[in-house]
């Protein structure tokens, strides 16, 4: 709730918005309470679709648990977050990334997830170290890209299903430094 | 329902390389969360909210697996909050969820915590 912060002359709207809610204070917490309870959640329905995906086809998930899951894994986000950057703090960086992640991770007992995420995250390096050589005027095409990443994520996810994926296309793996130039020069 | 493209949207196309497109999770609100978790977090790079969209991936598929063995210990076919709760009391890993699954203390034998609201 505005408070006329900085304003001198505070509009109709405010001054009758600020007389109705005269606990104001409560008002604008529960207002703030619901804006951040959306924010520091991921959403349920994608929680649910993962969690859904790893279960029997048969199975059902009570909303409640699904709720559960979804501040689990925030919590989740939270500890290991903290952990890194504490990490980044006694090295003296600024920045958290994805070996801190990942560094935290092994450190707080997910040994099982450091491997896969270390690979996942050498993958994504070398993707984006790709398309930058990529960007720099090669005029190859993106298939490497798609053939990389699919493999990354069938090597380091448990229960990757590929059925619905697009047919792999038949890249060469040396496109990527090949010039491809169309010479329409006339040639004798 | 399985999508097409909401497993490998992550992958091909736009989605890791382009680091925008589909991704299991909203990379936007984990790097909210992760924000939100202490002062001292100022700066994220890019690809670590990539890595915890697969790292909450694995974490969810484990807590639900666990829990569900809770669900079948029990006879029934809906996993129900109480399945999380005890697949967290039973897993070292998992112990810094207990304050958030048992709240009162109810399952937890060695829970003194005061309830947090």
């Amino acid at each position: 709730m505005v408070h006329n912060i900085g304003s001198n002359y505070p509009n109709r709207e405010e001054v009758l918005n600020f007389s109705t809610y005269d606990a104001t204070t409560s008002a604008s917490q529960q207002d703030l309470g619901v804006i951040n309870e959306q924010d520091r959640l991921l959403p349920i329905a994608n929680v649910g679709r993962i969690m859904k995906q790893i279960l029997p086809p048969n199975a059902k998930i009570s909303k409640e648990a699904k709720e559960t899951m979804q501040e689990c894994v925030s919590e989740f986000i939270s500890f290991v977050t903290g952990e890194a950057s504490d990490h980044c703090r006694k090295e003296k960086r600024k920045t958290v990334n994805g070996d801190d992640v990942c560094w935290a991770m092994l450190n707080l007992g997910f040994d099982d997830y450091a491997e896969p995420l270390k690979k996942y995250l050498h993958k994504i390096r070398e993707i984006d170290g790709e398309r930058a050589n990529q960007n720099k005027g090669a005029s190859s095409s993106s298939n490497d890209d798609k053939d990389h990443t699919r493999n990354l994520h069938q090597e380091t996810s448990s229960n990757y299903r590929s059925a619905g994926n697009q047919v792999p296309r038949k890249g060469t793996s040396s496109n990527l430094f090949k010039f491809n130039v169309i010479d329409k020069r006339n040639r004798f | 329902m399985r999508q097409a493209g909401m497993y490998s949207g992550i992958l091909s196309g736009g989605g890791i390389s382009g680091r925008t497109g589909p991704h299991l999770l909203p990379l936007a609100r984990i790097k909210k969360i992760m924000k939100k978790s202490s002062v001292d977090v100022k700066m994220i790079s890019g690809e670590a909210p990539l890595v915890f969209s697969k790292a909450c991936e694995l974490f969810i598929e484990e807590l639900t697996k666990r829990s569900w063995n809770m669900t079948i210990h029990g006879k029934r076919r809906t996993l129900h909050k109480e399945d999380v709760a005890s697949a967290v009391a039973t897993t070292d890993v998992f112990d810094f969820l207990i304050d958030l699954v048992h709240p009162n203390g109810n399952d937890v034998n060695e829970d003194d915590h005061v309830p947090e609201n």
